[in-house]
């Protein structure tokens, strides 16, 4: 019977961990490793090009970030 | 603090400053969004045209295929998740490649057209743009292999200087792409129009993943969708799954299920119906819509005989094939 319980509990942690992490997903903004980005653009490897759509957010929209770095 | 908005995807994201976007690849520096990416790719391949799957463009033309890190969808089943999931300073291999040398070495290699593909395009969108531009006025074909999770307003721009797309539209439910994907169905829907009314060709891919997006009344929806919206002659790949990534707990999808598929679309009136991913299944090939006459045979990716006229006709009944053949 203990088996059973433990096999259940651990089952109801998998499965809401993984929507846990669906719901991650597509949540506006990520962090990252800053360090190696800039490490990584100032040898070339990648680029510091700046992008073609995007607008400075009013404060309306930077009222909705969560969690900032 | 200085955040930015981006404009590029439906998703809308708001960036602060050092922090990325959902793609991984856009990034505030110092309160402006940066493409970190643009001009380095992460894989580059010469590919024949089939693999992409594009059937009616080019046939046989073989295509340098380029990539960076970095997608706006999160699907579970993403053959691609090694490049896709991952931020540019992740990457172990990184080429250098602006757009200049990419034309050239597209050039080099005796390829007529660039194929934006792999990863999703969208999120590198700077350098796509700027590639096609180049190879356009240098007489190379420009191709997004895409999601087309993208705001009109940016496609619409980058259509003038693209020559064909190959759109996967993974599945005709919301609920689908929401669970599977990260994404939202109609933003996709309204891509496909742009790009009809930008005068793209256009094929569609629809993978088939078993018990997920393989019901009947829903490829028939999906096909009826094509039909009315984007016409009767655009042709709809419906690929095989393999287990992969976070859905390795599915098996292939079948044959039968491939195989009703393309009856249900058949019947809901489009023309050109393909089996993918499957080798040697005779739905990998070209037939006449009107006579049955086998047009272009397949084998996997490699052509195996070519009976369209010069001009794009069939052989039999001297019906126009639509593509561009040259």
């Amino acid at each position: 019977m203990g088996l059973v319980v433990l096999t259940g509990v651990v089952a109801v942690l998998y499965l809401t961990s993984g929507l846990r992490l669906v719901g991650r997903e597509g949540s506006g903004w990520r962090s990252l490793d800053l360090d190696a980005l800039q490490r990584r653009i100032d040898a070339g490897e990648l680029q510091g090009r700046e992008a073609d759509w995007y607008h400075r957010s009013t404060d309306e929209e930077t009222r909705t970030i969560r969690g900032l770095p | 603090m200085s955040a930015v908005t981006c404009e590029l995807c439906p998703r809308a994201c708001v960036i602060p400053e050092g922090g990325a976007g959902d793609c991984r690849v856009r990034v505030n520096l110092g309160g402006k969004l940066r493409a970190t990416t643009y001009g380095r790719p992460s894989a580059i391949h010469v590919d024949p045209m089939e693999k992409k799957p594009l059937y009616h463009f080019r046939p046989g033309s073989p295509v340098f295929s380029i990539a960076t890190a970095g997608c706006n969808l999160h699907c579970l089943n993403c053959q691609n998740w090694q490049l896709s999931q991952r931020g540019g300073e992740d990457m172990e291999q990184i080429y250098r490649v602006d757009p200049p040398e990419l034309i050239e070495v597209a050039r080099r290699e005796g390829c007529e057209s660039i194929a934006y593909t792999y990863s999703d395009p969208v999120v590198f969108y700077e350098y796509v743009y700027d590639s096609s531009e180049l190879a356009r006025a240098a007489g190379i074909s420009n191709v997004f292999i895409t999601a087309a999770y993208i705001n009109r307003k940016p496609l619409r721009r980058l259509c003038r200087v693209l020559d064909a797309a190959n759109v996967d539209l993974k599945a005709f439910d919301d609920g689908f792409y929401r669970r599977v994907n990260g994404g939202t169905l109609q933003p996709v829907l309204d891509a496909l129009v742009t790009m009809r009314e930008e005068g793209l060709w256009i094929e569609i891919t629809n993978l088939l993943i078993p018990t997920f997006n393989d019901d009947p009344a829903m490829i028939r929806a999906l096909a009826l969708w094509v039909r009315d919206e984007l016409g009767e002659d655009t042709p709809l790949h419906f690929s095989r799954f393999h287990p992969q990534y976070r859905m390795r707990n599915l098996p292939p999808t079948s044959g039968r299920i491939l195989d009703r598929a393309r009856k249900e679309a058949t019947d809901a009136g489009l023309r050109y119906v393909y089996v993918g991913n499957v080798l040697g299944h005779e739905g990998g090939s070209t037939y006449c819509p009107t006579d049955g006459t086998l047009l272009i045979g397949r084998a996997g990716f490699w052509i195996t005989e070519n009976n369209l006229t010069a001009d794009g006709r069939c052989p039999t009944c001297e019906e126009k094939i639509p593509g561009v053949w040259q």
